[in-house]
């Protein structure tokens, strides 16, 4: 869970380039005739909040408020007392706590002209969240939008793409050390090397497959970035485990500007051949700004625009539950 | 595993199974899906007890039958099927498309939804699509109160987590060291957690003197000579959730730090001694409060200084809130921890905590550490 640091360093991120993240929202919604957009937020699923505002969400639920002008509100079932820690750790200076969003929302859209509220990634809002915002919203039109948000965070800026070469710089060295690592200490040590790094969230595991083989395959959370890495212990390799850095490397090779996430999946998986029995094997593409989802909700026919980064991975899955897996972190660069 | 671990295992199983599918029965639910979204996986684990990783999973419970399990997470389903308990795994995308499919097959006329409060919105279009006849009401409850009552196997699980949680308390005051960042303690504290097979751990952390009015993720502060460190550790051993609650000194405590530790203690002990088999959470908060009442600092009870007195432990860390105006009943074998965590000006926020299980006579602590106001001298160089 998030337990790790929570920081907000203008000196990474420049006060300007937060707020221009929210004004390019603004200009899209302003573009698509839309009053206020809301973006829920819940401890699994809140990457759009952290981008816009800074806010670490490590418990419950939240809507993030953004209107066509002016600043955006965080409504939020947590308590009023942690306002003040969130006001030191976040861009945000409008807070607001409550049970329930039906109560919060009329709050907030009290003596506002009824307009259109827009539900960013409607698709996977609660539904009961989504009927409780309704109830709020009288006279109001509930528009659902797609992932806006997502699209922004798809290509880091420069700051981000530091922050994202800082993180990575950490988790390979946690990586290097916990593969050479005896059995039993080797998630500790990636805990106590990225969490001592600032790293704000860590799932660190272990996993294995026949053979002996075995990986550590972790992703965390810097600042509001995610990064993940795979790499496979040190000891065993059948002839097999080769096939999974050949797949990789093909799939890699086919990442460029335009091309959907399929499509070098597809070409890491033609590879994978010479597996154990009753294995299967598949290739991901999955966004840096997917990861804390694991790419779950990501449309694999989706083109990779230029200047993403992505974790190009090959997983293989056995019967017995077990699973090995290797990543590659691909900038989406012409070549 | 074992001819006992089998038999064990399959005697768990059968036990929930039971207990659920007779609540079923009292609803008149055909059919119990238990949803988990990535922060909320308790049912799922209940019903599978396997640990899955994808942002939306399920579980399908017909009244007769053999269940199903879907994940977003292809590797989940090789993981559910390996444990046993749900052989039948599907894939789950918004589509929903083998969800609808197996809903179709068993035509309910009323199903259940456990945390439908939180069912994405295509997929609760989903369900309703595959089975317009139905009527869809919430279950959230009734496996709510299938998970009060522990078992055995469920109360040993839990057990384990007290040992976790009494190593990392010990972690946590060992690094404790004017200079040191807050986020390094938990880093420290995380790695002793894991190392003890911790799979997640739940911790707020908050340092400083009477400033402090609530714990949070942990911040850059450098921790000074004085400072009270306040935390909860809630390790999860195998599904289950425990915590503890602890304040510590690095140094010398001072006489407000006492004295404010000799308040929270006595409303430690004043929510334990109500405890017994049919205890409301209500009667625990209010044993509670009256001690900061009695001294005048009842104010410091309500929502602006304190989010509970307490809460359940189990598959979700949060389960029943210890507040007054909650009549739920603890029965025996109900596992919960008293913590009257808030601020008062005698020190600022302070964390005192144990977490108990109900027995046929009272209550028994679970953990082992000693309720005490820590010092600490030591600590890792920064």
């Amino acid at each position: 869970m998030k337990r790790g640091l929570v920081v907000l360093d203008p000196a990474e991120v420049s006060e300007a380039e937060r707020a221009g993240r929210v004004l390019r929202l603004q200009r899209r919604l302003a573009q698509e005739g839309v009053t206020i957009a809301l973006d829920y937020a819940d401890v699994h699923r809140s990457d759009d909040l952290a981008y816009l505002t800074n806010l670490c969400l490590y418990w419950n639920e939240g809507i993030l408020a953004v209107p066509v002008v002016g600043e955006p509100t965080f409504l939020m079932k947590l308590s009023p007392r942690v306002h003040p820690w969130m006001r030191r750790s976040s861009t945000l200076t409008d807070l607001r706590s409550g049970k329930g969003f039906t109560a919060l929302v009329e709050g907030l859209l009290a003596g506002v002209e009824p307009g259109v509220l827009g539900l960013v990634d409607a698709a996977l809002w609660p539904a009961t969240a989504i009927e409780e915002v309704r109830a709020a919203a009288p006279g109001w039109e509930v528009r659902p939008l797609g992932g806006l948000v997502r699209e922004q965070r798809l290509v880091p800026s420069a700051a981000e793409r530091e922050l994202l070469r800082q993180a990575q710089g950490h988790l390979e060295a946690a990586l290097a050390a916990a593969v050479a690592a005896p059995e039993g200490e080797r998630v500790a040590l990636v805990e106590r090397a990225l969490r001592g790094a600032g790293f704000t969230d860590v799932l660190a595991e272990v996993v294995r497959g026949p053979d002996g083989v075995a990986a550590v395959d972790v992703s965390g959370q810097y600042r509001f970035c995610w990064v993940r890495s795979a790499r496979l212990v040190e000891g065993a390799s059948p002839p097999w485990v080769a096939q999974l850095g050949k797949a990789l490397a093909a799939a890699s090779a086919v990442v460029a500007p335009g091309v959907a996430a399929a499509v070098p999946a597809a070409a890491g998986e033609r590879v994978l051949t010479g597996l154990p029995a009753g294995a299967v094997a598949s290739a991901t593409v999955v966004h840096q700004a997917d990861l804390s989802t694991g790419g779950d909700y990501a449309d694999p026919a989706e083109p990779l625009p230029a200047g993403a980064v992505v974790v190009v991975g090959v997983e293989v899955l056995f019967p017995d539950g077990g699973r090995v897996a290797v990543t590659e972190t691909v900038p989406v660069e012409a070549s | 595993m074992t001819d006992q671990t089998d038999q064990a295992d399959t005697a768990e199983q059968e036990l929930r199974y039971s207990r659920v599918r007779a609540a079923m029965a009292e609803q008149g639910l055909e059919v119990l899906l238990a949803y988990g979204p990535g922060w909320r996986r308790e049912n799922v684990r209940y019903l599978s007890d396997a640990r899955v990783a994808g942002s939306a999973a399920l579980v399908l419970l017909p009244a007769v039958g053999e269940p199903v399990a879907f994940s977003t997470r292809p590797a989940d389903l090789g993981v559910v099927a390996a444990r046993g308990w749900v052989r039948d795994v599907a894939r789950l995308d918004l589509g929903a498309a083998a969800l609808s499919e197996r809903l179709r097959d068993l035509a309910p006329s009323r199903v259940g939804v456990a945390h439908g409060e939180l069912l994405p919105r295509a997929l609760a279009a989903a369900v309703t699509a595959a089975v317009p006849a139905a009527e869809v009401v919430s279950a959230t409850a009734l496996l709510d109160e299938a998970r009060m009552v522990k078992s055995d196997w469920e109360l040993a699980q839990m057990r384990r987590s007290a040992a976790v949680c009494a190593a990392g308390w010990r972690k946590f005051v060992d690094v404790l060291e004017p200079g040191l960042p807050e986020y390094r303690i938990v880093a420290e504290v995380e790695a002793e957690l894991k190392r003890l097979g911790a799979e997640d751990n739940f911790m707020l952390i908050a340092s400083g003197g009477d400033e402090v009015t609530g714990m949070t993720a942990p911040t850059p502060r450098l921790l000074e000579e004085g400072d009270m460190v306040r935390t909860e550790l809630t390790p999860q051993m195998n599904g289950y959730w425990l915590q503890i609650c602890r304040s510590a000194v690095v140094g010398k405590a001072s006489d407000a730090q006492k004295r404010s530790f000799e308040l929270f203690n006595e409303a430690v002990e004043a929510g334990l001694s109500v405890v017994r088999p049919g205890v409301t959470a209500h009667e625990v908060a209010v044993a509670e409060n009256d001690v900061f009442r009695r001294y005048g600092y009842g104010e410091f009870c309500g929502a602006q200084y304190t989010r509970v007195r307490g809460h359940g432990h189990g598959l979700h860390l949060d389960e029943t809130p210890i507040i007054e105006g909650n009549h739920t009943v603890l029965p025996e074998r109900a596992v919960f921890i008293v913590h009257p965590n808030t601020f008062t000006p005698i020190a600022g926020y302070h964390v005192l905590g144990d977490p108990v299980v109900v027995t046929a006579t009272g209550y028994e602590v679970l953990i082992e550490t000693e309720r005490v106001l820590f010092e600490s001298a030591a600590g890792v160089a920064a």
